[in-house]
């Protein structure tokens, strides 16, 4: 939806400007923290259909049919998780986006790649567009996307132009483009990706493997435009720690030239050891994310509140955490509609707890880090729906409910 | 480099260096063991190798583990058994590993997403690449539970191909499932039966007895279903009529059906958990034979009916969790005929395992109409073996603080 069309739409429903509006749902008393509007205060959120109508300090109670009392807990945009894998019908690691992105507060995933220009259509149909969760898109550069290394190392499969056709097609699903596992020692995937992207007018999303003769500082520094995204790089793969552990001078004159950096735990990409260290040092990455799939939701826990909080654990605060996960990952993908709660847009919202107690959080190598506090999602608005309310918030106890029953 | 013995040695102590190899791959210490089937309800160490329990005793030296998990205060039991779940075929279906086994589930069995003509794509898809151990009831309509337009298709109800199908999959397939139909009469009911008869296997059945259908419950209970066949959904009242609307009271040929060796199924879902029926019925005595979940995409949001939440919504109803653990344990292995190769810590059986926490706060259980009830218990999964091997791990009990293990790869 264009902005001119929201701003038509709440013109008219503010209509008649005099009469109070009845709202369907109010979020009350919750602490919101909204880094894209410096929010980071008490106040209340009111919700008509599936747009965001009000945002104050105070809405009376009265004025909705439900109202849902958030005490402590903090109230964020819908988080948006940058990197997932969630063709459920499609390459073999994908999981199920509903149950593994609106139970941790993700109201937007980006898949990364696991499909490609061949199969997208059927990734969209069987998912995307049958998903609550919104699912939007890197495209693979390779043509039959992640379906193991016969495909993904063939240069054949690699066409930026019909890439860069799909995209034009889906320009409200695809975000960008993807390469990634490429283990032939050429530039052939980064640059036939990052091609794609220039015809597109879109991003492109690295995962890299340095061979002899394809090094790190070159691809940061010579083959990646401002504005394309280095995932997994907290990772083992890639040389951003000299052997005393200090991060490199080009990652720092990547991040001045524009390069971002993306998290993207996985099985293999986030490791105490190296991220401690470059937080340490002050490398944060720009964005948090999970690229969770069949292994690294299981023991590294890769969800989007476990990565986030483990980024708490490391020093970052809540609020430095939060602006990595909404309003960072939705400039990268250039969506400024998301990532923010404004009066008139969707109504995309998680509610975290920061939960005190002994938590142990594990890396990809699943060495531990013990800490005394976590991120823990509550309850999700989706379209304005509460689509996930752990602790029953706003729901009746069946006490009070009256008689019910399935028979008809 | 790998510094992990190192660090182990330091917990194990001398004794450990001394004796050489550890007896046991993983060994869990001072866990509260309930293992139903052989009648344990104690404080246990468990000892585990080459994917089998080896030994389930009093005060098991840690020095016999090459990894010991501390699992003091918590409770350990088999892993869990879900007899009705949805992981192909049905178009809520969701994939089994990242959402049985971080609830301690090790086993689920598909109620009826595949039929005859299916099986063999459900084996390739779901059952090969799990590490879930995925069983299948499968459907009487051979293209399995894919809506209603061929669910009420008697014509794809075949009992001889379904047999057919069963003995060639035995390893798999451990009975039938008959669901959603829309039509009149018995005639879907009937097949299934048939079937069962055929491959000697039972019959789990879902079906709705109003708006209709002339069928009944007590004809459903008394004259149709076979001892060891199983109602799944027994706490929707669409399903069976339990408790009778008008007096309250639970229905005799409920008791006369469970005397016949008729099983009754949890089945939670998206519909069929209802805290007027369920507390009803639980106040009368009429318990689950088998706890499961009828875990779908809906079913797993607002309800989060995975087996720890239906085992603490039963506690909160009054049963204790020795009993529910048994229901979730032995009770469904016996169902499917699987016992004891699942179901109990049982030396020298597979290795599957689960840990609980019995946390205490406030917390609120949500039923298939989404209206709650406040407990103060919860049942939560910490930790999950399956086949000998740790794959969930939510406390990190299994690792090493990252500080003390060096320039670590990944760890074991």
């Amino acid at each position: 939806m264009t902005p001119l069309v929201i701003f038509l739409l709440v013109a008219l429903a503010a209509l008649p400007a005099s009469s109070q509006e009845i709202y369907d749902l109010l979020l009350k008393g919750g602490h919101v923290i909204d880094p894209k509007n410096k929010r980071n205060d008490r106040l209340d959120i009111a919700i008509t259909g599936d747009l965001v109508r009000k945002i104050a300090r105070d809405i009376p109670a009265a004025h909705a049919r439900r109202v849902v009392e958030l005490g402590d807990y903090l109230v964020t945009p819908g988080l948006i998780d940058l990197h997932t894998h969630f063709d459920a019908q499609g390459a073999p690691l994908s999981l199920n986006p509903d149950h593994n992105s609106l139970r941790y507060g993700v109201t937007t995933a980006v898949d990364a790649g696991t499909s490609g220009w061949k199969n997208f259509e059927q990734f969209k149909k069987n998912v995307i567009d049958r998903s609550k969760t919104r699912v939007l898109a890197f495209v693979n550069i390779v043509g039959s996307g992640m379906f193991g290394s016969n495909v993904e190392n063939d240069v054949n499969e690699m066409d930026p132009e019909a890439a860069a056709q799909v995209v034009r097609k889906h320009p409200q699903t695809i975000v960008g483009i993807k390469t990634a596992h490429f283990q032939p020692a050429t530039w052939d995937a980064v640059d036939r990706a990052i091609k794609a992207a220039d015809l597109s007018k879109t991003i492109v999303m690295v995962d890299f493997h340095p061979k002899p003769g394809r090094g790190y500082r070159e691809l940061l520094l010579e083959h990646m435009r401002p504005g394309d995204i280095h995932t997994h790089f907290y990772g083992r793969l890639t040389p951003q720690l000299d052997a005393k552990k200090k991060v490199q001078d080009y990652m720092w004159a990547a991040r001045k030239k524009g390069v971002l950096f993306d998290v993207g735990h996985g099985s293999g990409s986030l490791w105490f050891r190296i991220a401690v260290p470059a937080i340490e040092q002050g490398f944060l990455p720009d964005t948090i994310s999970t690229d969770i799939h069949k292994n690294s939701i299981m023991l590294p826990r890769a969800t989007m509140t476990n990565v986030m909080s483990k980024f708490l654990a490391m020093g970052l605060t809540v609020e430095q955490v939060i602006e990595r996960s909404t309003v960072n990952p939705a400039k990268a993908i250039r969506r400024p509609d998301l990532g923010s709660i404004e009066e008139g847009g969707i109504a995309d919202l998680a509610v975290l707890q920061v939960r005190s107690g002994k938590v142990a959080l594990l890396d990809s190598g699943h060495g531990k880090l013990t800490t005394d506090r976590e991120l823990r999602c509550v309850l999700t608005v989706r379209k304005g729906e509460i689509v996930w309310d752990t602790e029953g918030l706003s729901l009746t106890d069946w006490r009070n409910a009256g008689p019910y029953s399935n028979f008809k | 480099m790998r510094l992990i013995p190192i660090v182990w040695t330091v917990f194990i102590g001398m004794e450990g260096v001394a004796q050489g190899q550890p007896k046991y791959d993983l060994l869990l210490k001072q866990g509260h063991v309930i293992d139903p089937a052989n009648s344990i309800d104690a404080v246990m160490d468990v000892g585990i190798t080459g994917g089998r329990i080896a030994r389930v005793a009093a005060d098991i030296p840690p020095a016999e583990g090459r990894k010991v998990l501390d699992v003091q205060g918590q409770y350990v039991t088999p892993g869990l058994i879900d007899l009705h779940a949805h992981v192909f075929g049905y178009s809520g279906a969701i994939f089994p590993d990242d959402t049985a086994l971080i609830a301690g589930t090790t086993t689920v069995v598909d109620a009826g997403g595949s039929g005859w003509r299916t099986f063999d794509e459900m084996l390739e898809r779901v059952i090969k690449p799990s590490r879930t151990r995925v069983l299948a009831l499968i459907n009487i309509v051979g293209h399995g539970m894919i809506g209603p337009k061929f669910e009420d298709d008697t014509g794809d109800m075949d009992p001889e191909k379904t047999a057919a199908k069963i003995g060639a999959n035995r390893q798999h397939i451990v009975g039938i499932k008959v669901a959603h139909f829309g039509g009149q009469g018995w005639i879907a009911i009937d097949r299934a039966i048939s079937a069962g008869k055929l491959s000697n296997t039972p019959v789990m059945i879902d079906d709705k007895i109003f708006t209709n259908t002339g069928r009944t419950s007590r004809e459903k209970l008394l004259d149709k279903m076979r001892p060891g066949d199983i109602h799944t959904h027994m706490y929707n009242d669409r399903q069976l009529e339990v408790i009778n609307r008008f007096n309250g009271k639970l229905e005799p040929y409920m008791m006369e059906a469970r005397r016949r060796g008729v099983l009754f199924d949890l089945g939670h879902g998206g519909g069929s958990f209802l805290w007027p029926v369920a507390s009803k019925a639980m106040a009368q005595g009429f318990a689950p034979d088998t706890i499961s979940t009828d875990l779908h995409s809906s079913s797993i949001m607002i309800p989060e009916s995975d087996m720890p939440n239906c085992i603490s919504k039963l506690m909160d109803l009054g049963m204790t969790l020795q009993d529910a653990i048994l229901r979730s344990t032995v009770n469904p292995a016996k169902a499917i005929r699987r016992f004891p190769e699942a179901g109990t810590l049982g030396e020298g059986q597979i290795a599957d395992v689960a840990v609980f926490s019995l946390r205490s706060g406030v917390f609120a259980y949500k039923d298939a109409w989404q209206k709650k009830r406040m407990s103060t218990k919860k049942l939560e999964c910490v930790l999950t073996i399956r086949d000998g091997k740790l794959v969930y791990d939510l406390d990190g009990r299994g690792f090493p603080e990252w500080k003390e293990a060096g320039e670590y790869e990944v760890l074991p």
